[in-house]
């Protein structure tokens, strides 16, 4: 192959026994993919399966490492489900304490079909006989009770032991790049990788104690809640697959340690109906689930907008240590089961944006997990094989292999006339009916969509919503989003409109600690000069981040950043005045102030005093400043008060300039009864403009729009 | 539904000797608006308890709600007089309405969201009807607000339960598209999460909303097209190839 530069470093996880996850042969769900794959791998020279240096060996998780997550009886449940049927009921009842009852008429069906399917996957399934009324009974009220008794998720033999497999697959991989004892040995540090793939991975959907939408257990939730419970890590989950990842979020829905990302079409219509953008997090996991609801028939490009404009932001603020991505790739155009309309592109952008978040925040730790993606042959494999040659920097090549081609096609082609069918009652564009050989898509395949417009704007919408109410003040400052309509004036301008004085001015402060410069309009040349004090990660909870976001808005000709620093050049606080994000879109004059001083230097005055020279402005009553408090972001443990007492101490800080509290509906003031606006509205200020900002404090109508 | 499946039981009350005082603490500490005034009262053991054990109750009494008390302390501070308790020790009895509008645990969800909204009331005790010595005696068994409606509304949509949504028109207010849905549903195996088809204008339901609890609607779908029944996932959705 190619180039097999760091290799070495990427893992690949994959075990035949992960293909008896399988529920028949008319389930969209099918292991062939996962061969077609394997095959696609092989054939592409992309990853030999024989080299120890690429592959990592999973095993099956236990029943407490599923428990980390799933509730006893539910674990029970599934077993009981899959028991094999081989056992007469007597053998059974000696077996296990507990009467078990054999398997329903439905999945007998299924199964006799299974046998006479050409599988590779095929088991040895004799006729069940003996099955007593009351058994029968039992098992099917287990079956309903655990979500196993009708369509989507059928119960089966061997389904807890191949479930387990792939749970404990990916908990392997967690561990592997974390340096748990877990993931096992490594001979050298060096030897031990930073990225793994786990194909058979990713079943988001399942609950604590409920099958849902395929997904037996939660692998991604019991290897994350493993990670959380064995190390003090942080974990980033970013899910790219088009249905919510509601099970993963359910179970880190009040957990700050885990951030949840996921990516969908919206539950408007699609399963499972939820990940809404209000759908936050709960208690202290408040802030930590985000969720980017995608219109259907959402294209390439405004899917990568929408990446583009909230990865970096979101994962600044969270400084995670460990990234695990999952890559359904039904989000495909030709994918049966949803309504989005990406190509080989769109997916790409996805693998390439994760690798890059991982080596710029994580150190490079990243599992990768498979998850939907039901258009088996011609999507899955190519989409799988471009992600794991992105995580081994290796390059795909342009074609397909032949031989692939030829093995693989035909049984495309008996699927074909039933994918048509499906893909037309969906109310997709039924796509061209073609085996792809080339990787990458061709665009003449995809004919751009009708409402193409209409639906990158309300995606737009979305994602400025997102932004307003999950990315921190300072950190959306640092990540301008490109204006269409530049404000009345630069800040520059507007702020020195005598244009007498030297842009920076300085002043000193003596505190009880030492003295303090106070400079304003910092340029970057100075804060590269300066160092971030260890106690400033309010923001971006890192010091060497938050230098970095400094940095970004030094650069930034809309903002305005006042900095205090010590003489030895470490900078304790900040003050940032920045054009008002787009949701107060159309008022002229309108800053956001943001405010933090260093844990290490409170309780000397240095905010108020800070705050006040800032705001010495020529300007100051030509402008409305606002400042919003949100309680999710104070660090109430280290200034050891009540989230009330800090609001108290808030709005003191910012009364002393002539800002008082106004009530709001806007949504993220309005969540929680701590949080706080403060706004002061200039002299000058023009009356309409004024009235403007009043009517939109009160006004949530732009909510209504989502 | 009734109202005992929606209805709240763990119920924070007061006596009607309390102080205003007390009633004030509590209300604050749990933010209520309003306060249910019951007196502890022992039951007659019904001939058919087996443990014969004697049973509490609560009977009801009425109502105390902040405005009452606000009204109280607005009257105190207009009239101070001298010499006069202070309203903070005056007994909740004294304050209190009778709140003679209540439902029972049998009465429909239905009629008990009529009332709230043609009364303009945001809460109704829920009693039961007892005789005691004293004669016939209403006993407090619940409490039914506006948000016990709201969540007892999202759950019928089926919100709570993941799912997919699916539209069928029902020309002519015909139910026999509906219920043709539901068949194929059931034979294909697609567990049904929640149905609506209310009338929106003129008497007749123009479509129903079901919410399906499947990821794979594909077959389903495909049934239904088969048979010709109009149906819609998301009208939105549709670009021009012929649904509804």
């Amino acid at each position: 192959m190619s180039n097999r530069i760091s290799q070495q470093h990427a893992r690949l996880m994959f075990d035949q026994s992960e293909c008896r996850y399988y529920f028949g042969p008319d389930h969209p769900l099918n292991p062939r993919r996962i061969q077609a794959l394997m095959d696609l791998l092989a054939c592409g020279g992309l990853w030999d399966s024989a080299d120890e240096r690429t592959r990592l060996d999973g095993r099956a998780a236990t029943l407490d490492e599923l428990g980390l997550v799933h509730t006893p009886e539910y674990i029970a449940a599934v077993q009981r489900l899959s028991e094999p049927e081989t056992q007469t009921a007597n053998e059974r009842r000696s077996s296990s304490a507990q009467a078990v009852s054999k398997e329903e008429p439905e999945t007998q069906t299924a199964n006799e079909q299974r046998s006479s399917s050409a599988q590779a996957v095929s088991k040895e399934e004799p006729e069940p006989e003996g099955l007593s009324e009351e058994e029968r009974r039992e098992r099917e009220e287990l079956a309903l009770r655990y979500g196993f008794g009708e369509g989507d998720t059928p119960a089966s033999p061997g389904l807890h032991e191949a479930s387990a497999r792939i749970a404990g697959g990916t908990l392997v991989a967690m561990s592997a790049v974390m340096g748990l004892p877990e993931g096992g040995v490594f001979a050298s540090e060096d030897e031990r990788p930073l990225h793994i793939f786990h194909p058979a991975g990713g079943l988001h959907h399942a609950w604590s104690d409920r099958a849902s939408g395929f997904c037996v257990y939660n692998d991604v939730a019991i290897a994350i809640a493993h990670v959380l419970q064995a190390s003090e890590a942080k974990v980033l989950y970013i899910d790219f697959d088009a249905h919510h990842g509601d099970g993963v979020q359910r179970a880190f829905y009040d957990d700050p340690r885990v951030m949840t990302v996921s990516f969908h079409e919206t539950g408007r219509y699609l399963f499972p109906g939820t990940g809404d953008v209000l759908e936050m997090g709960r208690g202290s996991g408040y802030g930590y689930s985000v969720n980017i609801p995608l219109e259907p028939f959402t294209e390439d490009d405004s899917y990568s907008e929408a990446m583009d404009a909230l990865l970096s932001q979101l994962v600044t603020a969270f400084a995670p240590d460990i990234l695990i991505t999952q890559h359904g790739c039904d989000t495909h155009a030709w994918d049966p089961l949803t309504h989005l309309s990406l190509t080989m592109t769109g997916i790409l952008a996805q693998m390439k944006a994760a690798h890059q978040l991982a080596h710029t925040y994580c150190n490079g730790r990243w599992v990768a997990l498979g998850g939907g993606g039901y258009d088996l042959y011609r999507v899955v494999p190519r989409a799988w094989s471009l992600l794991w040659a992105e995580m081994s920097d290796q390059q795909a090549p342009a074609e397909m292999p032949e031989e692939w081609v030829q093995r693989w096609q035909p049984e495309w082609l008996a699927t074909q006339a039933q994918d048509v069918a499906v893909q037309q009652v969906m109310g997709n564009v039924v796509p061209p009916i073609s085996f792809p050989t080339t990787f990458m898509d061709r665009a003449q395949d995809f004919p751009p969509r009708p409402r193409r417009w209409p639906i990158s704007r309300t995606n737009r919408h979305t994602v400025g919503l997102v932004r307003h109410l999950l990315v921190p003040g300072s950190v959306r400052q640092a990540f301008p989003s490109p204006r269409t309509r530049s404000p009345l004036a630069g800040l520059f301008d507007l702020l020195h409109m005598n244009k007498a004085s030297t842009p920076s001015r300085s002043k000193t402060l003596d505190t009880s600690a030492g003295s303090l410069l106070l400079r304003d309009f910092c340029p970057p040349s100075l804060v590269e000069r300066l160092r971030p004090d260890s106690g400033l990660k309010a923001f971006a909870r890192l010091p060497e981040r938050e230098h970095h976001l400094l940095l970004n808005i030094a650069k930034s000709p809309d903002c305005a950043l006042t900095l205090a620093h010590t003489t030895t050049g470490e900078i304790v606080g900040e003050v940032t005045i920045a054009p008002a994000d787009e949701w107060w879109e159309g008022i002229d004059n309108l800053y956001e102030v943001a405010i933090q001083v260093s844990t290490n230097w409170r309780r000397m005055g240095i905010a108020r005093n800070m705050l006040a020279f800032s705001l010495e402005l020529d300007a100051l009553e030509d402008m409305i400043l606002f400042a919003i408090g949100l309680s999710w972001h104070w660090d109430t443990e280290g200034a050891r008060i009540s989230v009330y007492r800090y609001r108290e101490m808030m709005v003191r800080l910012f009364a002393s300039q002539g800002f008082a509290e106004y009530p709001t509906t806007e949504p993220n003031v309005s969540m929680e009864p701590a949080n706080v606006l403060l706004a002061r509205i200039g002299k000058r200020v023009d009356q309409r403009a004024a009235s403007q900002f009043l009517s939109r404090l009160l006004n949530s109508s732009n909510l209504a729009h989502f | 539904m009734i109202v005992r499946d929606i209805m709240a039981t763990k119920l924070v009350t007061i006596e009607p000797d309390a102080t205003l005082a007390h009633a004030v603490a509590l209300l604050k500490q749990h933010r209520f608006h309003h306060l249910p005034v019951v007196r502890p009262v022992q039951l007659p053991t019904s001939t058919d308890d087996v443990h014969g054990k004697s049973r509490n109750g609560l009977t009801f009494e009425g109502l105390l709600t902040t405005t009452d008390i606000d009204l109280v302390a607005a009257l105190a501070r207009q009239h101070p007089a001298q010499g006069q308790q202070p309203w903070q020790e005056r007994r909740v009895v004294e304050v209190m309405h009778r709140a003679l509008i209540r439902v029972t645990p049998t009465t429909s969800v239905a009629a008990a969201a009529q009332i709230l909204v043609e009364r303009g009331l945001n809460y109704l005790p829920v009693v039961e009807y007892s005789h005691l010595e004293q004669g016939s005696q209403a006993l407090l068994v619940g409490l039914v607000t506006r948000s016990d409606l709201l969540m007892a509304f999202a759950r019928a949509m089926g919100t709570f339960e993941p799912g997919m949504r699916l539209d069928i028109e029902l020309p002519m207010g015909s139910s026999v598209p509906l219920a043709r849905t539901l068949l194929l549903a059931a034979e294909l195996h697609v567990p049904i999460r929640s149905i609506m088809a209310a009338p929106l204008v003129g008497g007749v339901p123009s479509s129903a909303a079901l919410r399906l609890g499947t990821i794979n609607p594909g077959p389903l779908l495909l049934r239904l097209q088969e048979e010709g029944i109009h149906y819609s996932f998301g009208s939105s959705l549709v670009e021009g190839n012929g649904h509804v």
